[in-house]
């Protein structure tokens, strides 16, 4: 039960954004990808729910491989897959009653959970909701009506809906206020261990991943150049990783001043 | 309503653009840009779209002509009618409504919501004339011109087809097309586009000036400003058709 | 040149994979009766308003041509007839274009840069089948039923016309219609309706849909398809006109052989 990439290549035109990079993320863990921006990190989570197929190399879920499969096993793959974009990507004409519910009502989710109820459908979302402590009395807003925070956590609950077993994040804190960021990095932590899925964060804010990951892994230049446990990360003497390092080291102290 | 208040600001713009075109200077720069980039942008579609309209309408007034009066003989002086007074100019206006009104009410509304506008009236400089005039004088004569290329066109393209479909010669089409039409036609034509031209830019800067509420608010007023630009050439140009049959 | 010929590439591609969801589909479709009368009522104002005067605007320049012939008689069947099968389907697409294709090329556009589609996709629904079928269906249809709204009010204008300023009898303009716009007349003007109707919806959505780069690219997004639309349709005029004519030719020959 893992998410495993072996040897995966791709590019756009002449450009290369992954170039022979190989991982493996076991059960339970939560895994930091970071890197600078444009360096293919959001491309490698398309990869893993099928959204991309790599030019060679194979990326596997759960032992099948992701490239190889037809229309029905991309969407069994997407199935235990919950993708959080970085916008919260919700449907601007469905309430938030609904937008959670999607997964919930699609045909492969019907022959999972068999057809459920209106009341079966509410009571999971507002489930799904108390998870990202929201309460049930936004159920009926439409999403331009509530702060874009709530819109995130709205937008992570419905990845939660169908169950998923991997939890896949695309720079969920870019763009949010500090107090914002803290709020939806705790939710990270509490949900990975809460309900045992395995996630994959993508982020370029070393602070969070100090604090919250099990392992980090670092791009650049289209390779992988460390992939270690966080205590190892904070000892690293790559260049690149000590730029991280000292960026999140001042603004930390900065923060105690 | 807003429908109301775009045309109340239009004909305020309108009054501005008459009391400005008095006034010295006319910016020729800009304008020259303006025709650049909105008159000889439109100039491949507008060729292409006429090319075709002529082709079709020949066809048209011909299985018409031998339906009503049973001769063909009156294709050359009925599409040259029709393609002077109606479709000649109809096509390119409809055809810059979409393209260049819709970009002027995308372009202004872009800068009212990133405040270029505000900005533009700290530093002193009114937007009504920097922005609207050269608009305005530049797409009075680009559609003119546009025009006049599409009637050519057009009639080309009809002249083509009489000869190859219906065999006319070139001679026997020039010939009974002259009993048809006249300096009369060509006037019309021209003043009508001008009206046609005069009236798009403004209606999209005054669309453009009004938005509100972000990019969403710009698409809206995109859409708004070619609908009603649309409605207003079509209710013109019957206007201006019964004014000339007056006249004619 | 190589631009152009990976849109027309791409957007052909487009209409493949819509009438394959549609074939397969099993899906609900009351999506569909929403986007329909969505569509519907945000255009009927607009097209009643300019049917109205583009009836006004054929019946005086036929009346100017058909006077020189003392031909007048004739007004009714030569407008209704140019109408239906030219002039009505032309305008109805050039307005579906601007109102409804332009919203849904921005709506579908803002809604793939936002990442709302891949959000659709990764929740295991099939995006074509949940947001472009209804908004293509829709469209289309409402092409088809918006020409006989267009047809009907622009008969009025032309009526109107007619009676008031070149002294027609309104009876004598209604008895000449059906002397030229036959059931013939009337499929011709349906299907252009609908050809147009493909082609705005069509390409609206594949714009929309492979819009990228932010609002930016959605504004682009929107030009462009209305400049491709406007294009296609003028030659999808030409070619289902040729086609229509080619119809009419061999019907003609056949009931000539056979009577």
């Amino acid at each position: 039960m893992s998410i495993r990439f072996e040897e995966v290549c791709k590019s756009f035109g002449p450009k290369t954004i992954l170039n022979q990079v190989s991982f493996e993320v076991p059960k339970g863990e939560i895994l930091f990808i970071l890197g600078k921006s444009g360096v293919g990190k959001s491309v490698t989570l398309k990869h893993i729910v099928g959204m991309l197929k790599p030019q060679s190399g194979r990326v596997w879920v759960d032992g099948s491989d992701v490239g190889a499969q037809d229309a029905i096993g991309i969407t069994a793959i997407r199935r235990k897959c919950g993708m959080v974009f970085q916008q919260p990507a919700l449907l601007d004409s469905l309430t938030v009653l609904e937008n959670v519910a999607f997964g919930l009502k699609t045909p492969q989710a019907k022959q999972v959970f068999g057809t459920l109820s209106e009341s079966e459908i509410r009571k999971t979302v507002v489930e799904k909701l108390a998870l990202v402590n929201l309460e049930d009395d936004i159920l009926h807003r439409r999403p331009p009506e509530i702060s874009y925070g709530m819109q995130k956590r709205v937008s992570l609950a419905r990845t939660l809906a169908p169950g998923p077993q991997y939890l896949l994040f695309d720079e969920p804190t870019t763009g949010l206020d500090p107090i914002t960021t803290n709020t939806v990095n705790d939710l990270i932590f509490d949900l990975s261990r809460k309900l045992q899925v395995t996630s994959i964060v993508v982020s370029h804010d070393m602070g969070c991943a100090l604090k919250i990951a099990d392992r980090i892994l670092v791009l650049d230049q289209a390779r992988v150049l460390s992939l270690a446990s966080v205590e190892e990360t904070r000892r690293s003497q790559v260049p690149l990783i000590r730029d991280f390092l000292r960026e999140t080291l001042e603004s930390e102290n900065r923060g105690h001043a | 309503m807003t429908l109301v208040a775009v045309f109340q600001d239009s004909i305020g713009l309108f009054l501005r653009m008459f009391r400005l075109a008095l006034h010295r200077p006319w910016r020729w720069k800009d304008i020259f840009q303006h025709i650049v980039q909105n008159g000889i942008g439109s100039l491949p579609i507008i060729a292409i779209s006429t090319a075709f309209s002529g082709i079709v309408v020949t066809n048209e007034i011909a299985y018409h002509m031998d339906q009503a009066l049973h001769t063909t003989s009156m294709i050359p002086g009925f599409s040259a009618q029709f393609i002077l007074r109606e479709l000649g100019i109809a096509v390119p206006a409809l055809l810059l409504v979409s393209k260049v009104g819709a970009s002027i009410t995308a372009e202004i509304g872009g800068m009212k919501i990133t405040e270029q506008i505000d900005a533009l009236k700290l530093l002193g400089i009114n937007p009504v004339s920097y922005l609207v005039f050269p608009r305005w004088i530049a797409s009075i004569f680009s559609t003119i011109a546009l025009t006049l290329v599409a009637i050519t066109v057009t009639m080309a393209c009809a002249i083509l087809i009489a000869i190859t479909r219906f065999n006319f010669s070139f001679l026997e089409y020039i010939n009974t097309l002259r009993h048809f039409v006249g300096t009369n036609d060509l006037l019309c034509a021209i003043t009508k586009s001008a009206v046609f031209g005069a009236v798009t830019p403004i209606i999209s800067c005054a669309y453009g000036f009004r938005c509100g509420g972000g990019a969403e608010g710009v698409g809206n007023a995109t859409t708004q400003s070619v609908v009603t630009s649309t409605i207003t050439i079509i209710f013109l140009d019957f206007v201006l058709t019964y004014l000339f049959t007056l006249f004619l | 040149m190589t631009g152009f010929l990976k849109e027309v590439g791409g957007l052909t591609l487009f209409y493949g994979r819509v009438i394959r969801t549609l074939l397969t589909t099993s899906g609900n479709i009351t999506p569909v009766f929403g986007q329909i009368t969505q569509v519907y009522f945000r255009s009927l104002g607009t097209v009643i308003a300019s049917g109205i005067f583009v009836g006004a605007i054929l019946a005086l320049q036929f009346n100017l041509v058909l006077s020189q012939y003392d031909a007048q008689t004739l007004l009714g069947g030569l407008t209704t007839s140019a109408c239906v099968r030219e002039v009505g389907p032309l305008i109805i697409s050039f307005l579906l274009a601007g109102k409804i294709g332009a919203y849904t090329a921005a709506e579908l556009g803002t809604m793939r840069v936002t990442e709302q589609v891949d959000a659709i996709e990764c929740l295991g629904t099939d995006s074509v089948q949940y947001l472009i079928l209804p908004r293509f269906l829709a469209i289309v249809s409402g092409s088809v039923l918006l020409l006989v709204v267009g047809l009907l009010v622009s008969t009025v204008g032309a009526l109107a016309v007619a009676h008031w300023l070149c002294g027609i009898n309104p009876l004598q303009y209604l008895v000449s219609i059906p002397r030229f716009a036959g059931p013939g007349v009337f499929f011709a003007g349906l299907f252009k309706s609908f050809v147009y109707g493909v082609i705005v919806a069509g390409v609206a959505c594949y714009k929309g849909y492979t819009a990228s780069g932010g609002a930016r690219g959605v504004g682009r997004a929107v030009t462009q398809a209305a400049i491709y639309t406007n294009l296609l349709i003028v030659i999808a005029n030409f070619v289902t006109s040729s086609f229509l004519d080619s119809l009419r030719e061999i019907l003609k020959s056949l009931s000539g052989v056979s009577g």
